[in-house]
């Protein structure tokens, strides 16, 4: 486990500084140099005054599994709503009105979330578990 | 083999949660599946036939919370609570779009939140999103 820092949080107090042992997290950029960072250390997690430090996992447990039934309905509800986000595309490149468009475009976006809460709930939520895996592996990449 | 239909919307998903574990790699190797399978038909040939789409699937959201309901599901049953409440924003703003035409958008700029997909026709994206509860600097501009 690595430190990492949300940029929009930092107030720039550093902090972190003062207590890192190996100097990660003074950078130019302000993010945490994760070749320095050392694992599960969290000296800087505790020190920051605005929370703007939390720690990123490198191992994560398999979720909870899922109901099967529920998983598929879930999944042909996201294949529904990809199909509606295509046409919302499909306007939105056609149209004349450039009304229409901006709307079409608006709908694109959001059927797109709308889906992938779909898969996320359908069991592809977390990218190592095993039904992510086997996912991937029959996609060859 | 998961339906086809769904490979690319899997694909994003994997990709922003990668993006979230800070995995740079394993995002942009999602981001390329979610491109190259990203060849879906459209479902309707306008905003009239998207609309009869999006109604139609209003009427399908009360099945599937019971079923994730009795599964104990808790997480379908958020993810189709905020579901429900931005498909029913999509289409009000159809049904305002077919009746007002462009005139609906004069002067207004449209906000996507993107935790949870619900669109805002206004000035300026709200301070929180009134269907997920994110803070404003999850709202895209269109």
């Amino acid at each position: 486990m690595y430190a990492s820092r949300n940029l929009a949080k930092c107030t720039k107090d550093c902090l972190c500084l003062f207590v890192c042992p190996t100097g990660a997290t003074d950078t130019e950029t302000g993010q945490i140099d994760s070749s320095k960072c050392l694992d599960g250390c969290r000296l800087c997690v505790d020190a920051c005054p605005s929370h703007a430090i939390f720690l990123v996992m490198d191992n994560y447990p398999e979720p909870e599994p899922k109901n099967s039934e529920v998983a598929d309905k879930m999944l042909n509800f996201c294949a529904a709503k990809y199909g509606q986000e295509k046409s919302a595309e499909a306007i939105a490149d056609s149209s004349a009105s450039e009304a229409e468009k901006k709307l079409a475009a608006a709908l694109k976006q959001s059927l797109r979330i709308v889906a992938e809460d779909c898969a996320r709930e359908a069991g592809y939520m977390l990218p190592q578990c095993e039904k992510a895996q086997e996912f991937k592996a029959e996609l060859g990449g | 083999m998961e339906q086809k239909d769904t490979i690319p919307v899997i694909c994003s998903n994997l990709a922003k949660a990668a993006e979230k574990q800070q995995n740079p790699g394993m995002a942009a190797e999602y981001s390329a599946l979610a491109e190259k399978y990203d060849d879906g038909k459209p479902s309707a040939e306008d905003l009239a036939g998207l609309k009869t789409l999006i109604t139609e699937d209003l009427t399908v959201y009360p099945d599937l919370q019971k079923a994730a309901e009795s599964a104990g599901d808790r997480g379908a049953q958020r993810a189709l609570r905020w579901g429900q409440k931005v498909t029913a924003i999509q289409k009000s703003l159809i049904d305002r779009f077919l009746s007002k035409g462009d005139a609906l958008l004069d002067g207004k700029g449209l906000f996507v939140c993107e935790a949870c997909g619900f669109i805002f026709l206004g000035d300026s994206a709200p301070d929180i999103c009134p269907v997920c509860k994110a803070p404003v600097s999850r709202f895209s501009k269109v």
